[in-house]
């Protein structure tokens, strides 16, 4: 059983058992329908239903941690869940007219269930606002979790050319200026020769965060690829620009990094380079970029 | 083991398990990739990898290829692998390769003992007054593969260049390939200078940077290196695969304008046998001939000045309108047109 669904062992439980006692109450009392007197349309309809109100539960208790939301979501997709279940009983067994708590059953369940969903999402969001402003800087405007780089984690060069194209129309139609900024760490190969390629992972992961701590609310940070990353820059012209990079070369050579294995200090330093957008494409616009930092490299033979 | 023949095809089984495809499954480990999934359909186990004598086939090492790049999901799984393979841990090979005198001696290297460092993907080395040039042609059939064999071998001949003579080299990149989606990470590890759309594959390097000595050299361990790998490379049975080795009889015997019955009884078979045999690497004596053709002429072309005449009898068409024909359905493009692109 995944680790998630182990904390709600006794949610699951519970709605076992009721939906259980719910049919053995109905068998109690009353009689099998014939199979001649199935209507299909009814079974597949309401069954289906039931199915998928089970799934909707499975996919929340499994992806979301346990708390006070998932409770009130499970909460109303469990009664949901038992509402529909019932009216799919009937269909199977048919109760003397005398009885009258089937429909309550039927029923009441469904207007509970759905006060608790209606509350748990109106916190989901509450909670959602909360985890956008811890993601601030990496995400901006759109999410698309396949684009993300699975290291860092940070949005990979394909998020990047896509932000840039809503970025570089933005700023045409608000008259806005545009740069964009890399930083190249130097003799990063040296690193995963000297320490292996799991501290080098470790550094990037160091970086990442270090580079988010000196950037502005509205900057955006990207990993380009391998020690590359890219910082796009909304409202900034080139002084700027150059000073924030400037600034984070500066962090970067102050940052002490320790290695996991004897704890001593991986020494950093980064090449940083800018460019202003222009009227052109993202492509053209990371090209320019990637010939500015190998500009700016040249003097520096010993690095990678 | 020794092979019935002195050349392995793309089922012998003569990789070490332990060196260049243990480099590529650690490096999915690392990235919390199953190990089961990994090994899928290779035949492999991961408890027999770290045996010093499980060897597996080129065939095999290429469906791992295929797992890994799937698994990933990544664009840079072929950079990450090319790092670490060049001189890497592939025992005395990479020994000799890292106490090297200087570039131009670490090439001929790699060349002379590709079947134990580069086993799938053939480099050749080609020095004119200028230049140095480094081929990379498919020994295996590598198929959809090829792709990221290019760029994990061009990938670790550049990080070695810089890892071993301590400073960026002005490589040049050609690929047949059109540009990638993922161009960044060519920029990250190839550098700037990237051309798609050639002729050919290949890296080129001003050929005064080959013989700047390499500051770590040990004369006498260099030499134990060498002799060591050789002795592992003749205990292989098997110096080169077969599409290598006729390659390279192609080259030699270009002149000749061999045909398939030519090839065949040089490689002591008979036709029918090398058809099938090539075939089974996914290509054909027409395709193999074609191009070793294209690239003798563009090297006449180009590092020759030969005119379309001379090129044309160099290679025995009967006349230039012939040879231009056989060009274009090579290349694409008529002569002209192809070197003023390759120009521009």
């Amino acid at each position: 059983m995944p680790s998630l669904l182990h904390h709600h062992r006794l949610k699951l439980t519970a709605l076992f058992l009721a939906a259980n006692l719910g049919l053995l109450l109905h068998l109690a009392v009353g009689d099998l329908k014939a199979v001649a007197e199935w209507v299909w349309l009814d079974i597949v309809g309401e069954g289906g239903s039931t199915v998928l109100a089970l799934v909707w539960l499975g996919l929340i208790l499994k992806s979301r941690p346990a708390g006070r939301v998932t409770n009130l979501l499970a909460i109303g997709l469990s009664c949901v869940f038992f509402s529909w279940w019932i009216d799919l009983l009937d269909e199977f067994i048919r109760l003397p007219d005398a009885i009258t708590w089937d429909h309550w059953l039927e029923s009441a369940p469904m207007p509970v269930g759905l006060l608790f969903l209606t509350y748990g999402i109106y916190h989901w969001h509450h909670e959602q606002l909360a985890i956008s402003q811890q993601m601030e800087k990496r995400e901006r405007l759109f999410r698309e979790h396949r684009l993300f780089d699975k290291l860092t984690p940070l949005g990979g060069a394909d998020y990047l050319r896509k932000q840039l194209e809503l970025s570089l129309q933005q700023s045409a139609r608000e008259q806005q200026p545009l740069s964009l900024l890399v930083v190249d760490i130097n003799a990063f190969d040296g690193i995963n020769q000297r320490f292996g390629h799991g501290e080098g992972d470790r550094v990037l992961q160091a970086v990442t965060q270090l580079l988010l701590l000196n950037l502005r609310q509205q900057d955006l940070l990207c990993r380009l690829a391998g020690d590359r990353f890219v910082v796009l820059l909304p409202n900034t012209g080139e002084t700027l620009a150059t000073q924030l990079a400037g600034e984070l070369a500066e962090s970067l050579r102050h940052l002490a990094h320790k290695s996991r294995q004897h704890g001593e200090r991986i020494q950093l330093s980064a090449t940083a380079a800018t460019v202003m957008a222009l009227q052109e494409t993202p492509e053209n616009l990371l090209q320019r970029l990637n010939l500015a930092l190998a500009k700016a490299k040249r003097p520096l033979a010993l690095s990678a | 083991m020794t092979l019935p023949c002195p050349w392995y095809e793309c089922d012998s089984r003569i990789i070490a398990a332990h060196q260049q495809p243990a480099t590529l499954i650690e490096l999915c480990l690392s990235r919390g990739i199953d190990s089961h999934r990994l090994l899928r359909g290779t035949g492999l186990f991961v408890e027999d990898v770290p045996k010093a004598d499980t060897l597996i086939s080129p065939a095999q090492f290429l469906t791992l290829i295929d797992n890994a790049q799937r698994l990933l999901g990544a664009d840079d799984s072929s950079f990450l692998f090319g790092q670490r393979l060049l001189p890497g841990h592939h025992g005395a090979a990479s020994q000799a390769l890292a106490l090297a005198n200087n570039l131009q001696q670490a090439l001929e290297l790699l060349g002379e003992l590709r079947a134990l460092l580069s086993p799938l993907l053939t480099p050749r080395l080609l020095l004119d007054e200028h230049h140095a040039y480094l081929y990379w042609l498919d020994s295996c059939g590598a198929g959809e593969q090829q792709r990221f064999l290019l760029e994990a071998n061009m990938t670790a001949v550049v990080a070695m260049s810089r890892r071993l003579g301590g400073e960026h080299l002005p490589w040049q990149c050609h690929f047949r390939q059109a540009p990638p989606r993922y161009i960044e990470q060519y920029w990250v590890n190839l550098g700037e200078d990237l051309h798609f759309n050639r002729p050919y594959n290949l890296l080129r390097l001003p050929r005064e940077h080959l013989t700047r000595p390499w500051p770590q050299t040990v004369q006498s361990t260099a030499q134990v290196a060498c002799q060591q790998a050789r002795a592992q490379l003749h205990g292989l049975g098997a110096d080169a695969s077969l599409l290598d080795t006729l390659q390279r009889w192609l080259f030699r015997h270009v002149r000749q304008a061999p045909n398939l019955d030519h090839a065949a009884a040089a490689f002591a078979m008979s036709p029918a046998t090398l058809k099938r045999k090539l075939h089974k690497h996914g290509t054909s004596y027409q395709e193999q001939h074609d191009q070793i053709r294209m690239l003798v002429a563009l090297y006449l072309y180009q590092l020759k000045g030969y005119s379309n005449d001379e090129v044309a009898s160099h290679l025995r068409f009967h006349d230039a309108t012939n040879f231009r024909r056989s060009f274009k359905r090579w290349t694409g493009l008529a002569p002209s047109t192809l070197l003023a692109l390759l120009r521009g």
